[in-house]
């Protein structure tokens, strides 16, 4: 079966003032009908860019993609013309964003929001798009919809503002549905519940997510299958709970790790030392290297590649040569 | 803002109890705005003077350059020229309600032109950026370098004084400012996430700049399109002040240029139009800032 969604060896780079930095590097990602995959990382270590290159929303310049494909049913995005990658936005691949504070037009009602997502790719009048507005509201769990239709974002609160985002991104009931860390900026309890309701969203509208956070404990939720993403690539990759359970490589571990679990009693929060490395500033060597309590000459020399070698493909030279 | 179809909507228009909160989004401005004094001050004075404009001549009639009486009689002494008259005897009350009209038709169309052309060249350089935004802010700032009072000077000599003339050198000579401040606007609200969400959901181009980014920028626009009638009223005033003004058409600015001369010996032939041309930006300028603050949904329920 060809994947719904295929990334193929996608390459990003940017033009910054350190000169050329390429944000993404070899990334390969697929992505079946309605299934659920998790990319997890720290911040800057590309899933953002990754979102946005999925709906061909890389700022050009500075950003290029440099090399590889994107492929949705078999059609790739990459070299589209912009009109195609117009209209396949919103209805074919649709976007949630973090800032449910600053994703939503200030000035324009929720409900009109979500009628223009709808008059642009459906043939319908603005009557009866106001109507569907209505129901989508009320699809996604808020009461009284026919009111908060009438809200400006501004009077309501975060969870309900991500709502909204999520019936204007399923508005068209797109085939993927790209939501880039879309309980970040929420309240936890208020995170369960739009969790529920995107699983409840993928069961009706049958889309599949690409689900973009830094949170273990969402994945676990969340995710059929996982890609853990650091510096631009794509280092370790298989199923939800097989990466959960058997994390190989070292910065998956870190990860891990940093879930603070309830009951235990350490007095510090376990961390990962040190930060991601500047893209500028990435040397032949793995990217992960000079955080890692497992580097030894060869990782600072030579750039792991993703193979399978016990449980899903990882890359590291230290599960490779059975250090770890 | 337009609200096409709300009130269609199937829950809130059988439901009593909701129909209080159902609103659209021109009354809630509204109340905000009336519940504004200053800005409803503004509302008075602009309706006195547009009323007085507009009408004054059905209770006071008599032609604004006729002679009617001695020259530099003061005002209050004679019933007839209530307000005295100029240095040549003319009626200064018959001046002031004729003089309205062409003053403020002038401000505005020229405000309506500083508008159209800085926000469409405002708008298109902050939102394409590259060598868009570098032609355009070129020529602003050529248009923006020149001194606006001689050229507006210049272009209305050339192509005699008339009151479009007028009205379109007083627009081309304030323009940029309106641009740079568009512009400005356009840059900041694009890297914002709404505007990427717009993309997101396969908006193009124009609609974002329409109906994303220009009703975001539009409260300082407001503010500015009514400062720019302000400054348009002045400038007519300052054209006619100099002689450049339509010496055919009885305006406030050709009243303060003709009596200027005789300023020291007879101040109320000046002074009547200039509070006219006063009371009048001052009004516009009231409503500016009560719109400003009507038009923001942020500040409204505070």
């Amino acid at each position: 079966m060809t994947p719904l969604l295929e990334i193929d060896n996608l390459r990003v780079t940017f033009d910054t003032r350190h000169g050329m930095v390429t944000a993404l590097d070899s990334v390969s990602l697929h992505l079946n009908a309605g299934e659920t995959l998790g990319v997890v990382g720290e911040s800057g270590c590309g899933k953002s860019i990754t979102a946005l290159s999925v709906m061909g929303l890389i700022p050009q310049p500075p950003g290029r993609i440099a090399g590889g494909s994107i492929r949705l049913n078999g059609e790739d995005l990459v070299g589209a013309e912009p009109a195609r990658l117009r209209s396949l936005r919103g209805s074919d691949v649709a976007m949630i964003f973090q800032e449910p504070m600053t994703s939503l037009n200030p000035v324009l009602r929720c409900g009109d929001q979500i009628a223009e997502a709808v008059m642009l790719h459906q043939n319908v009048d603005s009557a009866r798009a106001s109507r569907l507005a209505v129901e989508l509201l009320d699809r996604v769990g808020i009461p009284a919809p026919a009111q908060r239709a009438r809200d400006y974002p501004h009077q309501l609160s975060g969870g309900m503002r991500q709502r909204v985002m999520i019936a204007m991104a399923v508005s068209c009931r797109p085939k993927v549905l790209v939501a880039d860390e879309p309980t970040t900026a929420l309240d936890v309890t208020v995170q369960a519940q739009i969790f529920d309701l995107l699983n409840e969203i993928q069961r009706d509208v049958g889309a599949a997510i690409l689900l973009i956070t830094h949170d273990m404990g969402a994945i676990s939720e969340m995710a059929d299958r996982v890609a853990v993403m650091y510096a631009g690539r794509v280092v370790e990759q298989g199923k939800a709970d097989d990466v959960l359970d058997h994390a190989e490589h070292p910065y998956t571990r870190g990860l891990i790790d940093c879930i603070p679990a309830l009951g235990r009693r350490d007095d510090t929060l376990r961390e990962i030392p040190g930060v991601v490395p500047p893209l500028h500033l990435l040397g032949d060597g793995c990217a992960f290297a000079s955080r890692c309590a497992h580097a030894d000459r060869r990782c600072l020399a030579q750039k792991p590649v993703l193979t399978k070698w016990r449980h899903h493909p990882v890359a590291c030279h230290a599960v490779e040569e059975g250090r770890i | 803002m337009k609200q096409p179809t709300a009130e269609t909507a199937p829950a809130a228009a059988g439901d009593p109890a909701t129909a209080q909160r159902v609103e659209s989004p021109a009354r809630e401005a509204w109340r905000m705005f009336s519940r504004n004094v200053p800005a409803l001050l503004g509302v008075f004075l602009l309706a006195l003077v547009l009323l007085a404009t507009l009408y004054g001549k059905l209770f006071y009639g008599g032609d604004p350059f006729e002679i009617v009486w001695a020259p530099y009689e003061p005002p209050l002494t004679t019933p007839s020229v209530p307000l005295g008259t100029d240095y040549l005897g003319r009626d200064i009350v018959a001046g002031l309600l004729t003089g309205g009209a062409p003053t403020l038709t002038v401000g505005a169309s020229a405000a309506l032109i500083t508008m159209v052309i800085g926000i469409s060249l405002g708008s298109l350089a902050g939102y394409y950026g590259g060598w868009v935004d570098n032609l355009l802010m070129r020529i602003t700032e050529f248009f923006q370098v020149l001194p606006a009072l001689l050229f507006a000077m210049v272009l209305v000599t050339l192509f005699s004084p008339s009151l479009w003339t007028i009205a379109i050198a007083i627009g081309v000579v304030s323009w940029p400012q309106t641009a740079r401040l568009t512009r400005a606007e356009f840059l900041r609200i694009k890297e914002l996430e709404y505007v990427t969400a717009a993309r997101a959901i396969g908006a193009r181009n124009r609609r974002i700049i329409w109906k994303v980014i220009l009703p975001n920028a539009a409260p300082p626009l407001i503010v500015s399109a009514t400062l720019t009638i302000g400054v348009a009223v002045l400038f007519e005033a300052g054209l006619s002040f100099l002689g450049l003004g339509d010496p055919n058409v009885m305006s406030w600015g050709l009243m303060i240029g003709a009596n200027r001369d005789y300023m020291l010996d007879a101040w109320w032939p000046v002074t009547f139009p200039g509070l006219a041309i006063f009371v009048t930006v001052f009004a516009v300028s009231l409503i500016g800032d009560g719109l400003n603050d009507a038009l923001n949904p942020k500040l409204r329920g505070r």
